[in-house]
């Protein structure tokens, strides 16, 4: 896979009842200048404080030795031997699960005493044997490495025992819900939502094993991390009436042959991708609202609205947060910007004179600024990456 | 009786002169003309463009083809009920 994945990383945490913190600690990191991301997750020994701060010390000491590439017998015995000796098992203990991977696919995984991992391709769980060493100081300690090249729609889920053994004990699963149970429980999740987000996924599962506890009390930590590489998810913004009237041609033609979402803001512009590629665009009632004008429905094109007021108010948006059960323009246009990876922005810039008349509003904005103001807000606080093109 | 064709322009002029106040006639009309008219939005109806032709300001409303411009609730109702008293003779 020589084309640069996304990885989309998210979790969700429960803890066990009773207590005030986290036992599991999850620790994910993005790494820009080497195009890798690594994600750790630990569980300490025990639950509680004392629980926390083995999984938090192991977590980052993982962190950095992952990043400094340290060979692993070294890194592995440097972290057992740091690690506070209980008190009442006589041990230093904590469990990780490290994910390393580079946005060209190669992926890495260290076990120790976690579940295994889960790795899903093609909405089937894929096992993969790993390598197993252990430090002739530490030799009960088993570290199992495995490898893989990942491809898009790979999902990789990591785990706490708290999953696993999720209602432990109980009647209906004496030994716990079990690995089997929990892919199973993904599998399904994944055949009715195949593009779950990561985070959404992790929710799913942990709120699923709690779900078999006891009185969905947690009897331990239940921690779940999942990593979902994907192609970026591509949107198209195609906004204002280009310039010169002979680039209308190849504005409409960029609608046409895009591999992604496309939005078209401006009702002139609409008009133009309208005329040209010989769509018919119908108003869509559903979205009134007295503040934004509606939304258009184009066949090939996921969303059409009006231009500037719309794009004023996802900015705001974008800046204050989306306002919930409204569904303006503004608001799926925004809901747009979030679910996409990758953005490009095609400005056309004519100037509307009609705009110019100075009794209208003053928030009228000319488009480039909005335009800019919103990429601006999209790269620094949402971390997408932003083309933009004049025309 | 063929119904009264409406159409409101809402692009971002318009629309911020008051389109959507006249809009209301399609989620509420007054109980008179509600099934005598049938309403058609557009995104933008090129009036405002068009300088030359020196049209007042919006938003630009057409009933039956006719336009109204610098339009409102009242203006494009009473122009309704008009062309309704005058097909009644």
């Amino acid at each position: 896979m020589t084309s640069s994945l996304f990885i989309d990383i998210g979790s969700y945490q429960v803890q066990k009842s009773g207590e005030d913190c986290f036992g599991d600690t999850i620790y994910a990191k993005k790494i820009p200048e080497e195009q890798r991301i690594i994600g750790i997750l630990s569980d300490g020994l025990g639950s509680g404080v004392k629980a926390n701060i083995l999984s938090s010390m192991t977590t980052r000491m993982a962190m950095k030795f992952m990043e400094d590439n340290t060979e692993l017998q070294r890194a592995s015995e440097t972290m057992m031997d740091a690690l506070p000796i209980c008190q009442v098992r006589k041990i230093s203990y904590a469990t990780f699960s490290i994910v390393d991977s580079e946005l060209e696919g190669k992926t890495r995984i260290f076990e120790m005493d976690n579940p295994r991992y889960i790795f899903i391709r093609n909405n089937r769980l894929f096992d993969i044997k790993g390598r197993e060493f252990s430090s002739p100081k530490w030799k009960d300690r088993k570290i199992c490495v495995s490898q893989v090249n990942n491809l898009p729609e790979d999902r990789i889920i990591v785990m706490s025992d708290g999953v696993t053994q999720a209602g432990i004990g109980n009647k209906k699963y004496p030994l716990g819900w079990g690995r089997q149970g929990c892919i199973d429980f993904i599998l399904k999740t994944l055949r009715q939502d195949p593009y779950i987000s990561s985070s959404a996924l992790a929710e799913k599962i942990v709120n699923e094993a709690l779900s078999k506890e006891n009185g969905a009390k947690a009897g331990d930590d239940i921690s779940c991390m999942c990593l979902y590489f994907r192609n970026p998810r591509k949107l198209l913004i195609v906004t204002g009436p280009p310039f010169n009237e002979d680039k209308d041609r190849e504005i409409s033609e960029m609608v046409a042959n895009y591999d992604g979402k496309i939005a078209v803001c401006g009702g002139t512009t609409a008009n133009i991708i309208e005329r040209e590629l010989c769509l018919k665009c119908e108003i869509d009632k559903t979205s009134f609202d007295t503040k934004i004008p509606m939304a258009s429905k184009m066949e090939g094109v996921d969303l059409v609205t009006e231009g500037i007021l719309t794009l004023t108010d996802a900015y705001r948006m974008l800046k204050e947060g989306i306002d919930k059960n409204s569904n303006t323009a503004s608001v799926r246009l925004v809901k747009l910007f979030l679910g996409s990876d990758r953005i490009d922005f095609v400005v056309g810039t004519k100037i509307n004179v009609a705009h110019q008349d100075p009794n209208l509003p003053m928030e009228l904005e000319i488009r480039r600024n909005i335009v800019k103001k919103i990429f601006r807000l999209l790269q620094s606080q949402y971390l997408k990456e932003i083309s933009v093109r004049y025309l | 009786m063929e119904k009264i064709k409406v159409k409101i322009c809402c692009g971002t002029s318009c629309f911020v002169m008051g389109a959507a106040q006249i809009q209301v006639l399609e989620f509420d009309p007054p109980a008179d003309i509600k099934d005598k008219i049938e309403i058609e939005e557009s995104r933008c109806m090129n009036y405002c463009h068009n300088t030359a032709a020196k049209y007042n300001r919006g938003p630009f409303v057409e009933v039956n083809g006719e336009l109204i411009e610098e339009a409102n609730f009242e203006k494009v109702v009473n122009k309704i009920r008009e062309i309704l008293d005058g097909t009644k003779d």
